[in-house]
């Protein structure tokens, strides 16, 4: 049975403090082999599986349905649900204690960190019989290999930033949201108009939790900057923090007018991921940048009204701009045993990637979201190309509940954008560094871009050569 | 200061005067003036002490949108009692709130014991080695919590010789809470004070350590063991960083750690609901016990502020 | 009060003098026991697992964790003083003392004169004083955690927040209270000076009661009137415990966490990062940089231990005078 962690209540915690002794066991020592995981195919083996944080009820339910589907095909692994969500500033804590489920998500950012300090198990071995496993996209299948070329985690899902709007409030503004704005102009156009007509904030910045960093440097990729330079050194590639540029001023610039000007970014400045979610599924924000995928976090989690959402591309503009894309990889623990990794990557494989690679795991997937109200096919990035992608859109195509066309504005637009992965040196410290920037201009009318600016590219360069 | 303390206020003694004399009260200007300034501070503390509470508690049962439109009105549109309900399941308040409750208990005995068997051995039975694991002792009080924070957590990960973690276990907080000096201190204090003649007479008439410290000196350190179990219940009920650090499976979590995790993922009203459950239980217990906490505050004071 | 912790060392002596010594046999085998044995190891084990495995070990990790760099999962190398050079270099430092001293400074003008005249009036409250005392402690039985989100709630920057709600009755506001680097500090202390000036209070009062009634009779036979007791009687007597809880307050506010941590992350815009905030992001937000952590943590230990000792040097002359 899947039990989410709370009923084995406290008394089996303490007993836990006998078990949870043996710590490292497969660190950094050889790759398990599918030989290896043949073996140990029968051993009694229980995983803790990472789960989103904070789910409705329904959610969850949905969740252990998948779960005792995987329990009822793999009779000898029993999976336990532990409630997690990748977050900037905890997850180091649990890394260092050891608390991480068995099998958890990070962003790409930090998958190439975690394979070098071989703080995640290696598990290339198993990876590279799955049958999909060479079918990746290649910048996506990256951001999990290890220097030479060994994919230590799973691409589960590839994001490109967006613009997340809500329609009933650009109605109650007068606008049509059918027609979301285009260019970086009618944006700012259409915040001022939502925040005078309707009093909610027209558009609202992440600004905490590395987030700012983040959304600031996916606005400057849109205005054709980017956070860092590679050049080739000598034996070792050169990273340079390029932050005091153009086009991290133009952004602030516009930030800025946004905020003192038409006074349309609302009243919380200290946003992270997930207060900015909340508000926005509870109809309190106009528009606002993250991943294109959120839908599904917005409706399980914020229990957002699906009538009320939309989203659309960023405007590209300047030379060279891109749509900032990331996304999430799926790890396994380093403390995993080689029977515990083989159980996960199992997992990895039906829970994630099945229901991207198969028609029958997408329609089990499918099906049991469905039956508990949850969504079915919200429109996202393909982590293999985008033929595959549209082959999965039509196993499930009788399932999909989402309001497809109310995604219009982005499916249209963004597999036709020029999509350019996240700084690639130190990226969560590039972020961390702007957070008080974009903070300082927003709660700061007198804020001196140039200088912050200054500062945090030197700090950032600091951060690149000592990691 | 003066050597005279009274912490525990009694029945109006004549000798137990203040700053105004009775013939200062005779005056109407004093008498008046004074009586002004009580009703303000009563009107001040209401407001203040009060105040938030009953609001927490008002909101705790009012529909979201009239918290956030109309904080200050009262009940608007009418009450939801599901807000309660629904914070007890979606927190698992039960659970938290056990929890909280065990790492109390748990660390308060931890720390008694480590107390008085602690000063038992450097008071009264003293052997050769006391000086030295006196000044062991109290050197650590002059090192902050904040310097054990990274190395105490590391040790916790991966404990000296027994090579266990203790992390998300309770022992990962009861444990590092009994080496507290402060409690070894006061106890070692008080029973430096009781009459020795008592206990050679016990060791005259054959009495080993254990039944020296069992039957004799135990039963005479009541008090001392009331105020460091008050000082130790309520830091442990108040920790915060330490359980977020070393408890992060929610099974073992205390309502400090839990309530800010899920924060952003319930509605204002739930957080809310859940805000004021978790302040009822404290409260009430204060309320039970108001005497032996405000004691144990004020003699407190001096060491914790 | 203060007597009771007054920190003495222990008289490890073996008896008073004075007292005449029991029979020599019977005083031999008293004096063996006394000076150690298997039972007393056995008594002590509790303070000496505790404070060796959770006190000394650490801090001993401390100092050496201090000069080497370690992420767990390498063996730790030394690097000699690298940790604090780079530590000293972090242009947050300068930031994070600043504000630091500013929460203490605030703390203080908000946390200070307040209790201490509120137990002036309430320690001649006749009628219901438990009421008054209970009243000023509430707030500090409320769990911290909670005490901020509620607060959180209090502090909304619209003008719907509640306390811009108050504002807006008279004519103020709305505020930006958490949103801005100027208002947020003051903010954080303001809601912590709630939750924590009824303990004040109470050391007030208890202090108060510890005043002798013979130097208010006194005062009056010279004719002093209200105002002239307090000053000349009531405050020289709590100079004591005023000086204690200033500096408690000073050694506590320098490690506060809590409430920068859940109000505002340290922002706005670093406004509100403290030194122990900056400790925590080092080791566990994300870089896992044990080393400067601790640097760090040891640096900020040195100015306490100063302050500590400087306290119980005081406690201890005044407990003696």
């Amino acid at each position: 049975m899947t039990s989410r962690k709370h009923p084995r209540r406290a008394v089996a915690a303490l007993a836990a403090l006998t078990a949870a002794g043996l710590a490292a066991c497969s660190g950094g020592g050889e790759p398990l082999t599918p030989d290896d995981a043949e073996a140990l195919a029968d051993e009694k083996v229980t995983i803790q599986v990472a789960m989103d944080e904070g789910l409705e009820p329904d959610a969850v339910e949905a969740f252990e349905a998948r779960a005792d589907e995987f329990m009822a095909a793999n009779p000898n692994i029993t999976v336990e649900a532990q409630e997690y969500t990748w977050t900037g500033t905890t997850f180091a804590a649990d890394l260092a204690g050891g608390t991480l489920p068995d099998v958890f998500t990070v962003p790409f950012t930090d998958g190439r960190g975690l394979i070098e300090r071989q703080q995640i198990a290696d598990i290339s071995g198993l990876i590279a019989e799955l049958p999909y496993a060479g079918s990746f996209n290649e910048t996506v299948a990256a951001a999990g290999q290890s220097a030479d070329g060994a994919q230590w985690a799973v691409p589960i899902a590839a994001y490109g930033q967006g613009i997340h709007y809500n329609r009933a409030l650009f109605e109650e503004a007068g606008l049509d949201p059918d027609v979301p704005p285009a260019t970086w102009d009618e944006v700012r156009e259409a915040a001022r108009t939502i925040s005078e007509e309707t009093g909610e904030t027209g558009f609202a910045m992440m600004t905490s939790s590395n987030t700012g960093g983040w959304i600031l440097t996916t606005l400057v990729y849109a205005l054709g900057g980017r956070g860092e330079e590679v050049s080739e050194g000598g034996d070792a590639p050169v990273v340079t923090a390029t932050i005091d540029t153009p086009e991290y001023r133009q952004a602030l610039e516009y930030l800025r007018a946004m905020r003192w000007e038409d006074d349309s970014m609302g009243d919380n400045f200290l946003h992270d991921w997930a207060t900015s979610h909340a508000d926005f599924g509870a109809g309190k924000i106009g528009m606002f940048v993250s991943g294109g995928g959120d839908y599904g976090n917005l409706v399980t989690q914020n229990a957002m009204n699906p009538d009320d959402y939309g989203v659309t591309v960023l405007p590209l503009e300047g030379d060279d701009a891109a749509v900032l894309g990331g996304g999430t990889l799926a790890a396994v623990s380093a403390k995993a045993t080689p029977a515990e990794q083989a159980a996960a990557v199992r997992w990895i494989d039906f829970y994630f990637m099945g229901k991207l690679t198969t028609q029958e795991g997408a329609v089990a997937d499918a099906e049991a979201l469905a039956a508990q109200d949850q969504p079915v096919g919200a429109p996202v990035l393909p982590v293999f190309d985008k033929a595959t992608y549209d082959r999965t859109q039509e196993w499930i195509a009788g399932r999909i509940n989402v309001p497809l066309e109310q995604f219009a504005p982005y499916t249209a637009a963004i597999y036709d954008q020029p999509l350019a992965p996240e700084p690639p040196s130190a990226t969560q410290d590039l972020y961390a560094t702007l957070d008080p920037v974009v903070q300082a201009v927003l709660t700061d009318e007198d804020a001196d871009v140039a200088t912050l600016l200054g500062d945090a590219e030197k700090q950032v360069q600091t951060l690149i050569d000592r990691s | 200061m003066t050597g005279r303390t009274r912490t525990t206020p009694k029945a109006p003694d004549p000798a137990d005067r203040g700053i105004v004399s009775d013939a200062d009260l005779r005056r109407p200007g004093i008498r008046y003036g004074l009586r002004a300034v009580h009703g303000l501070l009563l009107a001040a503390l209401l407001v203040t002490g009060l105040g938030p509470v009953l609001w927490l508690a008002k909101a705790a049962v009012t529909p979201t949108q009239d918290t956030l439109r109309t904080p200050l009105a009262v009940f608007p549109h009418g009450i939801d009692l599901a807000n309660l309900a629904e914070a007890w399941t979606r927190f698992d308040i039960d659970l938290h709130f056990v929890n909280t409750l065990w790492l109390a208990l748990g660390s308060w005995a931890v720390q008694l014991l480590v107390a008085v068997t602690g000063g038992y051995v450097l008071s009264v039975l003293r052997p050769w080695y006391a000086r030295i694991l006196n000044w062991l002792v109290l050197s650590t009080l002059f090192v902050p919590a904040v310097v054990l924070l990274v190395p105490l957590y590391l040790t916790v990960l991966d404990v000296p010789g027994l090579h266990v973690s203790l992390v998300n276990t309770f022992w990962a907080v009861w444990l590092p809470a009994g080496a507290n000096a402060f409690n070894v201190l006061l106890v070692t204090r008080f029973f430096d004070g009781l009459p020795r003649e008592v206990f050679e007479a016990a060791r005259v008439d054959g009495a080993g350590p254990f039944r020296l410290g069992w039957s004799i000196v135990l039963p005479m350190s009541r008090p001392v063991l009331g105020v460091v179990s008050v000082l130790a219940f309520v830091t442990a009920w108040k920790d915060f960083l330490w359980p977020l650090l070393v408890l992060r499976d929610q099974a073992v979590q205390p309502l400090s750690v839990r309530l800010p995790a899920l924060q952003d993922y319930v509605e204002l009203e739930v957080l809310l609901a859940a805000l004021a459950v978790s302040t009822v239980i404290p409260v009430l217990i204060f309320l039970l016990f108001q005497r032996l906490f405000l004691d144990g505050a004020g003699i407190s004071g001096a060491v914790k502020g | 009060m203060a007597s009771t912790l007054a920190a003495g060392p222990v008289r490890s002596g073996t008896s008073a003098p004075g007292r005449p010594r029991p029979p020599a046999p019977r005083g031999r085998a008293a004096s063996l026991r006394r000076r150690g044995g298997l039972s007393t190891l056995v008594i002590a084990l509790p303070l000496l697992l505790c404070f060796g495995l959770f006190s000394w070990f650490p801090i001993v990790r401390a100092v050496v964790m201090s000069v080497q760099f370690t992420n767990l999962v390498a063996p730790p190398e030394f690097v000699g003083p690298d940790n604090f050079t780079y530590v000293l270099a972090d242009p947050l430092l300068p930031v994070a003392v600043r504000n630091t001293l500013w929460f203490a400074v605030l703390a203080l003008v908000f946390g200070y004169p307040l209790p201490l005249a509120a137990a002036v009036a309430m320690s001649e409250v006749r009628r219901l004083p438990g009421m008054f005392a209970a009243l000023a402690y509430l707030p500090v039985v409320v769990p911290p955690v909670v005490a901020v989100l509620l607060w959180k709630t209090f502090y909304g920057a619209s003008g719907t927040g509640v306390f811009n709600t108050i504002a807006g009755w008279f004519g103020a506001g709305p505020f930006p209270w958490l949103q801005d680097p100027a208002w947020a500090m003051p903010s954080l202390v303001l809601e912590a000076t709630w939750a924590a000036a009824g303990g004040t209070v109470i050391i007030y009062l208890a202090a108060l009661k510890g005043v002798a009634p013979e130097l208010y009779d006194a005062a009056e036979v010279d004719g002093a009137g209200i105002w002239r007791k307090i000053w000349h009687v009531t405050l020289p007597q709590l100079r004591g415990v005023l000086f204690v809880t200033l500096i408690l307050q000073v050694i506590g506010t320098s490690q506060v966490f809590t409430e920068p941590y859940l109000f505002t992350g340290g922002g706005p815009a670093n406004s509100t990062t403290t030194i122990l905030l900056m400790i925590y992001n080092y080791a566990f937000g994300g870089r896992g940089d044990y080393g400067a952590a601790t640097a760090l943590s040891l640096l900020l230990a040195v100015v306490l231990a100063i302050l500590s000792a400087i306290y119980f040097r005081l406690t201890r002359r005044w407990s003696t005078t």
